[in-house]
């Protein structure tokens, strides 16, 4: 057990566990013997250790619902749901100003100067993107194109949605929690019965 | 060009062999604007002179589809280039099976007629075409298998976007599909009976083709497995793609849209289930004897300044950790910018306003907590420190009655 200490600290701090993020703890939590393990020693504390749907993302969930609990469900939902649009228009902008067919995914490299140069060259993009990085989730204020793509990729690196495998280089990868987010999206979708499919069609006539 | 260059005789093949050779040399002569043509899609006529342009369409290089259009590239000469360059926008693939047999049926036929006749020079005439007919069958198939695999290697990559790529799979797999089942066209039996007794043509017709055709389709049936697999993700992706811009444009036009209670319902859904954190905490403890020697050594080798206290991290149950990392990072950082201010004092003469600097500096500080923080670094410092700064505050009294008193602005200068 004591060599699952570090680990099961950066589980309780909230920290999400993918390929991406840890390599080596993620093998080791695709183990059913030592997820038992940890699950045995998270019982007390009302957690115990959940996966994304795809399997790529290992988070600690809570093990019984009690009303503590749900009120900070209730807390963090609303925020999640409140940086889905930011999240995705992100995604949506990195996608095409990178030039990218498909959308972002776990694995994929994000090269801030890259990014950066695109952004500046493109009006429009730059345009969108400076109302992006002013949205609340992102929270720049700054009218500066560079402070707001540092904000952005700052606020990116914090939320766990990228991670920076060496803190002195601009070079990010995206991790599994974008696929939780988009796990998310689908989720909404299907319980809110979201007419989502035929939304293409409404957008063409503007 | 053994045969051409010492016999000058005009036979049917020196003839073949002195053309072919000037219209290939032909294509090398003119390379450039063949290969113009090419990438463009017609030739530029104004390139070269009309007597050149004749002979490149006496050579059947260049051919004018209608009246009406453009010269360019006979398709032959399209796909020679494709294939050359292993360009998969316009490589072709070759399927028609069935046309091929017929050809290698009539070549044996020649061929046995030939024997039969004994007469031998045509019948190993007859046996060369044959054998050729037969690895030009091959080797389509093996071009063809190849062509596969690269478009299927590189990702579809010579087409841009995810709708072409799914095209261009649709193409692939239908292509691969008219290709076995020209396989199937093969039969052995028939082409056993073909070859009678004759030991060459077993082995060209039978054992060798055999070969050839059982390692093909063994190849393409990988191919279309991982054509599928590709066209999966191709699909998988696409339906991403839609869901993210779908999403976003719903969530645009519908700013107040309110999600399910989810959290609170009786029935939790997974997505939704993510603990708190919690901090593992621990605190300095005296009451393991065999802790106080780390313990004492860890006190002495530290530096300890009693004016910069840092508070620990405490875990007071569940709190939002970020949120209070942002607030320790922000406050770091106006500390940092109100010691930036205290040093670029000291490469001015006379004082300097704490709001002014504030402005030059284009900083995004509130001025009242500038302001508070400048005098509150201020009378952090040290005694002696602190004697060499002349700290000014601008301030006004709020009422007669009271003795509130409002500063305006902080003047900060050294004191030499």
């Amino acid at each position: 057990m004591i060599e699952h200490g570090p680990l099961l600290e950066t589980l309780l701090a909230g920290a999400s566990i993918c390929e991406v993020t840890d390599a080596e703890a993620f093998r080791r939590l695709n183990d059913e013997v030592v997820r038992e393990e940890l699950n045995h020693f998270l019982r007390p504390l009302n957690r115990r250790l959940a996966q994304s749907q795809d399997g790529s993302v290992f988070f600690l969930a809570y093990q019984e619902l009690n009303t503590q609990a749900r009120e900070h469900l209730s807390k963090e939902f609303k925020q999640t749901v409140q940086s889905l649009l930011p999240l995705l228009e992100w995604m949506q902008l990195v996608q095409e100003s990178m030039g990218r067919e498909g959308s972002l995914s776990a694995g994929d490299h994000i090269k801030f100067q890259e990014f950066a140069l695109r952004t500046e060259d493109n009006q429009s993009l730059r345009q969108r993107f400076s109302q992006l990085a002013s949205d609340r989730f992102f929270k720049s204020n700054s009218d500066n194109l560079d402070q707001q793509l540092k904000q952005v990729f700052k606020r990116l690196k914090e939320t766990g949605y990228l991670h920076q495998p060496h803190k002195d280089r601009q070079f990010y990868t995206v991790t599994g929690k974008i696929e939780q987010l988009i796990e998310m999206v689908r989720f909404i979708k299907d319980e809110e019965s979201l007419p989502l499919d035929e939304m293409p069609a409404q957008e063409s006539m503007f | 060009m053994v045969r051409s260059t010492n016999k000058k005789d005009q036979s049917p093949q020196s003839r073949l062999h002195a053309l072919g050779v000037a219209r290939l040399n032909l294509i090398g002569k003119y390379s450039e604007q063949l290969m113009d043509s090419y990438v463009k899609g017609h030739f530029d006529e104004t390139s070269i002179n009309e007597l050149a342009l004749d002979k490149l369409v006496k050579a059947r290089l260049l051919h004018r589809p209608d009246e009406n259009q453009p010269l360019s590239l006979r398709p032959d000469v399209n796909s020679l280039i494709a294939s050359l360059t292993e360009d998969e926008r316009k490589r072709q693939i070759n399927a028609d099976v069935a046309g091929q047999l017929e050809q290698i049926r009539t070549r044996v036929k020649h061929f046995s007629d030939a024997q039969y006749r004994g007469d031998y020079a045509a019948s190993e005439h007859h046996f060369q075409l044959l054998t050729e007919k037969v690895h030009d069958m091959t080797g389509q198939f093996s071009d063809a298998i190849a062509s596969l695999w690269n478009r299927l290697n590189s990702d579809f990559g010579f087409v841009s976007n995810l709708g072409e790529k799914i095209r261009e799979n649709e193409l692939a797999q239908k292509q691969l599909r008219r290709l076995l089942d020209g396989f199937e066209l093969i039969d052995f039996n028939e082409l056993i009976e073909l070859a009678q007794s004759s030991g060459p043509l077993r082995k060209l017709l039978v054992s060798q083709l055999q070969v050839t055709i059982s390692d093909s389709s063994s190849s393409l049936l990988e191919v279309q497995k991982r054509l599928v697999e590709l066209m999966a993700r191709f699909r998988q992706q696409q339906e991403r793609a839609l869901l993210i811009t779908n999403m976003a444009a719903f969530l645009k036009q519908h700013p107040n849209f309110e999600v399910g209670d989810y959290p609170n319902r009786s029935n939790v859904p997974e997505h939704v289930n993510h603990a708190a954190p919690i901090i593992a905490n621990a605190s300095v403890a005296l009451d393991k004897i065999g802790d106080q020697q780390v313990l004492g050594d860890i006190v002495r080798s530290l530096d300890i300044v009693s004016s910069s206290y840092v508070e620990p991290l405490e875990s007071h149950g569940e709190f939002d950790l970020e949120q209070l990392l942002a607030i320790e990072e922000k406050h770091q950082q106006l500390k940092e910018d109100v010691e930036s201010f205290f040093i670029d004092v000291f490469d001015q003469t006379g004082s300097v306003s704490a709001l002014d600097y504030l402005v030059n500096k284009q900083l995004e500080w509130d001025g009242e907590m500038w302001l508070f923080q400048v005098i509150a670094e201020h009378e952090g410092l040290a005694y002696q420190l602190r004697q060499r700064f002349d700290l000014v505050k601008d301030k006004s009294s709020e009422s007669e009655f009271n003795h509130v008193e409002v500063i305006h602005d902080v003047q900060l200068a050294v004191n030499m």
